[in-house]
This record gives C-alpha cells, structure tokens and sequence, in this order.
C-alpha cells in the first residue's frame, strides 16, 4: 500500500487494550483474575451477541479498574489458538507492592516465570524490575514494575 | 519481502466485511440472534451486571510485540495510518525463548505510549522468516488522539481518503442507534487489518468504571440481579 497522510493527522495516542485468544475461558479466565486480580467487566457470546455468533466467537472482558475493558480473552469455537503471531505482551503493576504480589502468587500458583524484560533490546528504567510469566495458552506476559511514580 | 501470500483463517473475507455494518441494524441482530431466542438460551450481554469495584495489580498494557514478515512494510503502515513513529530498529539477536531462532525488532512509539508496539521480524535456525499466524490475539487497540467520539469519525475519514480500507467500523459498543453495533464497552471503534493481517482496532470514549458507579452506586451486579 502506498498510501500517505498529512502531518497533522489525528493519530494514536496509546495503546488501550488488547484482545488475545485463548483454548479454554475457564482456565484462563482463573489464571488472570487470580495473578493479577483483573475485573471481569462483560461477557459476549454467541447466545447473546449477533457478532460472536456471526464469527464463532466467545468473548470475556476484564477491566484494570478504570476503563470497561482492558484485556480480553476470546475463544474461537471454530479454529484452533496458536503463538504464531505474538511472541509477547507487557502489563504495568500499579506499584511496588503489586509487583512484588504478582511475583508471589505466580510463584504459589507455580507459574513458569524467567527474569528480566522479554526481549534483550528493550529499555530498562534505571531501577525498573521485570519478569514475565507463561499463561496456561503459553502466552508471555511480561510483568514491568511501575517507576514513573 | 517474502511473496508468500498466506490469508489467516479468522481474516473476514470482503465481501462478509461490506455486510459487517448490518450489525449496527437492530432487526439484523434480532435475526442472527433468532435461534437462541427461539431455543431461550438467549440472554442478554453482561456488562450491565458485573461491577467494577477495585482496582487491580496492573496500571495499564505496556508494550506489545507481534510477528510480521517485513519490518519496513509493517511500519511504514503505522506510520501512515496510525502516526506511529520509529524509535529504534535493532540488529538481530537470540530469540528469547527458541534455542537457535533469531529475531530482528523495530520499537515503535506514540506520543503518549513510548515504544508500545515492538514489530518483530522471525527466523528459524536455517534463516527462514515466521509467517504470523494471525491466531495469538483477535485484536489489539490503539486509544486516539481526543479520545471522543468525533475523533474516531474523523479517523476513519481520513484513513479513507489516504486509501486505507477498514475491515469494521465505524461503531459504538452498545445497542444504542445510530452505531450501536449490540457489543459491549461502549468504545467507539474501527477496524483495519495491518500487512500481515493483524487485526487493529482504533477507539475512543471507552466506558469507565465512574460510569458503573454513576449508574449503581456500589452494588454488586450479582445484588441488581
């Protein structure tokens, strides 16, 4: 595609949520709510949702505390998960605290965790502490420890 | 480049993408919804009976890194339809958890999101780029500039007029007309799939959780029912 906008375009700001699939809800769904304490805010499915039903999907929604949704967890009841087009994504502990809990219950929980940010080039903050956890679809979840604060 | 053309399963083919907007059509849903109606195993979409009422662990997504099987392509499109900017674009290194596998980054940056998206080019032991599956994540979305409703109206214009097609959208999720499309988030919403097929949303005037407390107070939904 060669296409072109203005410089003044409206554009991106952040990025907001993020949507991954998973094999079983059920699993998943105790995996996230019990890490990371995520509130389940909406449930979308094919017996209620004209688009889930459309496209063979189940949908959970979890909310970090402020927005509706921040991570969902879609089962497509059709095709088959893989890891074959994300090798990662970050999440932000609130503080500290949180980060030292999540570290303690992916331990308890006996989580698969490695040390350190997910990918060798990526920035540290001076201080910032990071170790990612595989969840039961082996996803991996990188856990960074908030310093902007 | 490669000249594999590989089309992931759960890509929405065209011609159901021109007909994706009767969702935003009340007797449509009602028609795709018949048989659970009929059956009564309908019920409605739950967001009005969940609460959110703490916060969690996580502040916020930090970064997020995909497949794609041209890094110049890949950002050259994120530049132009979301405004994207390059930070950096590394030299190969070991793949952090496949023995023997190689991988090449581009961080890519927002203005308020520095370096959120990693555009990450795959190879096997015998230098063969990954194909992305298109079957890790259904989605990723990007909060616009504004973050109102007329922003996402705006953007979807202009990517049109700069020649980019979207899959879905615009829509408001909730069954509200005239862009209601029956989801739920109440997020004003549209849709492009980026050169390797990955799904992008891009949205603004998400619900929050003050609009669940505005509505209800601190009552539990499981106590409204």
């Amino acid at each position: 595609m060669t296409a072109h906008v203005a410089p003044q375009q409206i554009a991106a700001a952040k990025l907001q949520h993020h949507v991954i699939y998973v094999d079983d809800l059920a699993q998943s769904k105790d995996f996230y709510m019990k890490l990371f304490d995520l509130q389940f805010s909406a449930l979308n499915h094919p017996d209620s949702s004209a688009a889930m039903r459309l496209s063979h999907q189940e949908m959970h929604f979890f909310s970090f505390g402020f927005y509706h949704h921040d991570i969902c967890l879609v089962k497509h009841h059709k095709l088959k998960m893989d890891n074959g087009s994300m090798l990662h994504f970050s999440l932000v502990a609130r503080d500290a605290a949180a980060f030292d809990g999540i570290r303690r219950r992916a331990n308890e929980m006996g989580v698969p965790t490695r040390e350190g940010r997910m990918i060798a080039s990526a920035k540290t903050a001076s201080g910032q502490r990071a170790f990612c956890v595989q969840d039961p679809n082996r996803h991996w979840v990188e856990i960074i420890e908030e310093t902007q604060r | 480049m490669t000249a594999v053309a590989f089309v992931p399963p759960n890509v929405l083919p065209p011609p159901l993408q021109r007909f994706a907007g009767l969702l935003k059509r009340k007797w449509f849903r009602e028609l795709v919804l018949a048989p659970p109606t009929i059956s009564r195993r309908r019920f409605s979409n739950k967001t009005e009976d969940y609460g959110v009422f703490q916060p969690s662990l996580v502040q916020s997504i930090g970064q997020l890194s995909i497949y794609v099987r041209d890094i110049a392509r890949s950002r050259a499109w994120y530049e132009a339809l979301a405004g994207l900017t390059h930070s950096r674009t590394c030299e190969e290194e070991p793949h952090p958890f496949k023995p023997g596998w190689r991988i090449r980054c581009c961080y890519m940056s927002a203005p308020e999101h520095e370096e959120c998206l990693v555009l990450v080019e795959e190879r096997d032991p015998d230098g063969k780029l990954t194909i992305p599956s298109g079957m890790s994540f259904f989605h990723m979305a990007f909060e616009l500039r504004g973050n109102r409703l007329e922003d996402v109206m705006a953007f979807a214009d202009q990517a049109k007029r700069a020649g980019f097609s979207r899959n879905y959208g615009p829509v408001r999720h909730n069954g509200e007309p005239p862009l209601g499309d029956g989801e739920t988030g109440g997020n004003v919403a549209c849709y492009f799939y980026d050169p390797d097929y990955n799904n992008v949303e891009f949205c603004c005037a998400m619900d929050t959780i003050e609009n669940y407390r505005g509505r209800y107070g601190a009552t539990k939904g499981s106590a409204r029912a």
